[in-house]
């Protein structure tokens, strides 16, 4: 890299390259960058100039349990996300190519249907008279349908659902890479599965659970389409308040505000994965 | 290595009984039946699909045997999982948990066995002064060579003094000179530890080089056990004569056979009696006859009368010998390796005719199979 910044001829052909990137680096600038700097100066300029939308989003306990709800659905989605899709992950790394290919065939096809099919699918589901709480009574495990819908339990069943594949792909990248000779080597040293799992597999797999945990955290922080459909209005998340603030309410302050403690914990959690794990890891996974 | 030496070991720590694997249709093992004495170091050797590694991985509990049972020091081990079985295994990849410091990687297997710290310690200290890296402690795999890396993944498989040690070609990946180093070090170790060894390999100068006693494997059988002289001289089948240095394969018929001997009467006419003769199990007498270049003597028709005659059509010089390539009356290639202080029909080059000469007792009779 050094002998290549001191190649005045490398340099021209990086900077030609480099400028094909600028349409999209415009588009970015005019229709993200501008809007989120506009949005957070009406955090400060309205209704009138200073804090105050930031003084009440903290103040008012009904903000705070959204924000609250919204780290707490965040969390669940993420481990649940994480725990079930894990096993999924190692069969796609460890499984004959054809199997693997009919295992990645329905990840990617669940990603690729509608999302609004899909979650209008578990309302179906979850609902008081639906297949879920039907079959549980059928079996005589429960008496009275479950409240599986218009709570944070609908949310977090519905996008836990939603966010595997995000976190299946850069898990099975990572897994891919770990030689199965390792876990054998692990096996002969006298290690059960139960410590060679621990021991071996989880530390290896690490950066890929962590960059699919983050982009899963970060995408259920900002989540608004499965919350609005499986959320009760008792128990809102910040996408929701954002909209609500916006659209119903008008106040273009207050939602910028919101919006922008919405994007510095984003951007703070992926400081936090960049200084760890590297950027270069987040991007592929392993 | 003195061939006298093989008969004595017969009192079996590590007992292999007919095992067999077979992957739907396809026979992986055939069957197998080997008997491994306590401090041996034993090489599966052959090529690449003969089963010698499907055997290794039967016991070391990676693959399940059809049928077919192992015995370690009296104790059935197939129904063992893998990590019951306390064997040790360097494998042909490198293995080491790239987490892990050098350190760490030893003292991993004393760590799922809750030994404690101080016995870590001075174990891991140990096995690192026998691969000779004790200074190396703290690096990681990836700041290490391959050579390296399977020495740091012998310390390991030896730190909880396995009775048995099993290497899977560990030196496959490294260069020929890394890898003899390598070799001499592990018949370093072999002798300082005494562990059992059963080592795989397709190299036959690596397992004349290690082994006590080499079991050679073709087609998912063992074709013959033994020392590597054994091999060498005695081999029981045209493959083990084919598979072990390099042999001439001339078109024979056998006559006469008695007591495991025979007459070799060669196409041409030319005879020659008291030639070891090996059947095969289909009871085939033998129609080749089996002579290593180096076992030939050259001897010009007018000195010495008798002898297979071939006209020579190419000399090589190899410094210590010369290579003599010639053809027979009937056509078939001859290779003849005699040391330059030989003396005969040395000066012959090629368009001369010469007769081969050597010793019955040096060549083999073994069916066309």
């Amino acid at each position: 890299m050094t002998t290549a910044t001191a190649n005045p001829a490398a340099d021209r052909s990086r900077m030609k390259g480099a400028a094909l990137a600028l349409p999209a680096l415009l588009l970015l600038l005019g229709f993200f960058v501008a809007p989120v700097l506009s949005l957070l100066v009406q955090s400060v300029t309205e209704p009138s100039f200073g804090l105050q939308n930031y003084r009440e989003l903290i103040a008012t306990p009904t903000y705070a349990t959204v924000f609250f709800n919204t780290f707490l659905v965040a969390t669940l989605v993420t481990f649940f996300a994480l725990v079930l899709g894990f096993p999924v992950a190692w069969a796609l790394a460890v499984l004959p190519p054809r199997w693997a290919g009919v295992i990645f065939a329905v990840v990617l096809l669940s990603m690729w249907t509608n999302l609004l099919a899909r979650t209008y699918a578990w309302m179906v589901l979850l609902q008081t008279t639906g297949v879920v709480n039907k079959s549980l009574m059928a079996l005589g495990i429960i008496d009275t349908p479950l409240a599986l819908i218009n709570n944070l339990t609908g949310v977090t069943i519905g996008m836990v659902y939603i966010m595997l594949p995000f976190i299946i792909l850069p898990m099975q990248a990572t897994l891919r890479t770990i030689d199965p000779a390792t876990l054998q080597a692990a096996a002969l040293c006298g290690a059960s599965r139960w410590q060679a799992f621990w021991r071996v597999l989880l530390p290896l797999a690490l950066p890929g659970i962590a960059s699919g945990g983050l982009i899963v955290f970060v995408m259920s922080l900002g989540y608004f389409v499965t919350p609005a459909l499986l959320g009760g209005t008792s128990n809102m998340m910040l996408a929701e308040l954002i909209a609500q603030l916006v659209q119903s309410l008008l106040r273009w302050g207050m939602g910028g505000a919101a919006a922008f403690v919405l994007l510095v914990i984003t951007l703070a959690l992926y400081a936090v994965q960049v200084r760890y794990l590297g950027a270069g890891r987040t991007a592929v996974g392993g | 290595m003195s061939p006298e030496g093989t008969e004595e070991m017969t009192d079996s720590f590590l007992s292999i009984k007919n095992i067999r694997k077979t992957y739907g249709s396809v026979i992986a093992v055939e069957d197998v039946t080997l008997d491994i004495a306590k401090g041996e170091f034993l090489t599966f050797l052959g090529p690449s699909g003969s089963g010698k590694s499907t055997t290794l991985f039967a016991i070391a509990g990676f693959e399940a045997p059809t049928s077919g049972e192992v015995i370690l020091d009296g104790q059935a081990l197939l129904d063992i999982p893998s990590h019951k079985r306390n064997i040790g295994m360097v494998f042909q990849r490198y293995t080491l948990f790239p987490h892990l410091t050098v350190g760490e990687n030893v003292a991993f297997p004393l760590r799922v066995r809750r030994k404690s710290a101080s016995e870590i310690k001075s174990k891991v200290a140990e096995m690192l002064e026998l691969v000779q890296l004790q200074d190396m402690a703290d690096r990681l795999p990836s700041q290490m060579s391959g050579g390296q890396q399977q020495r740091v993944a012998l310390a390991r498989a030896l730190a909880y003094d396995p009775p048995v040690l099993l290497m899977d070609e560990p030196l496959s990946a490294l260069d020929k000179k890394l890898r003899e180093e390598i070799q001499t070090q592990i018949r370093r170790i072999h002798k300082e530890t005494g562990v059992t060894i059963l080592y795989v390999t397709h190299d036959q100068e690596e397992a004349l080089r290690l082994s006590d006693r080499i079991a050679l494997f073709n087609q998912g059988r063992i074709e013959q056990v033994g020392t590597g002289h054994d091999l060498y001289f005695n081999p029981a089948t045209r493959f083990v004569a084919g598979f072990i240095g390099n042999s001439n394969f001339l078109e024979v018929e056998a006559q006469g056979a008695r007591d495991g001997r025979a007459k070799a009467v060669f196409p041409d006419g030319t005879q020659m009696d008291g030639v070891p003769l090996h059947t095969d199990g289909a009871g085939n007498e033998g129609s080749v006859l089996m002579v290593r270049p180096e076992a030939i003597r050259l001897e010009t028709a007018a000195s010495q009368g008798a002898g297979l005659p071939i006209r020579i059509f190419d000399t090589t010089f190899l410094g210590d010998a010369i290579q003599v390539d010639g053809r027979t009356s009937w056509g078939q290639t001859v290779t003849v390796r005699a040391p330059l202080s030989a003396g005969g029909a040395q000066g012959a080059g090629p368009g001369d005719t010469v007769n081969l000469q050597w010793n019955a007792e040096e060549s083999h009779l073994f069916s066309n199979g």
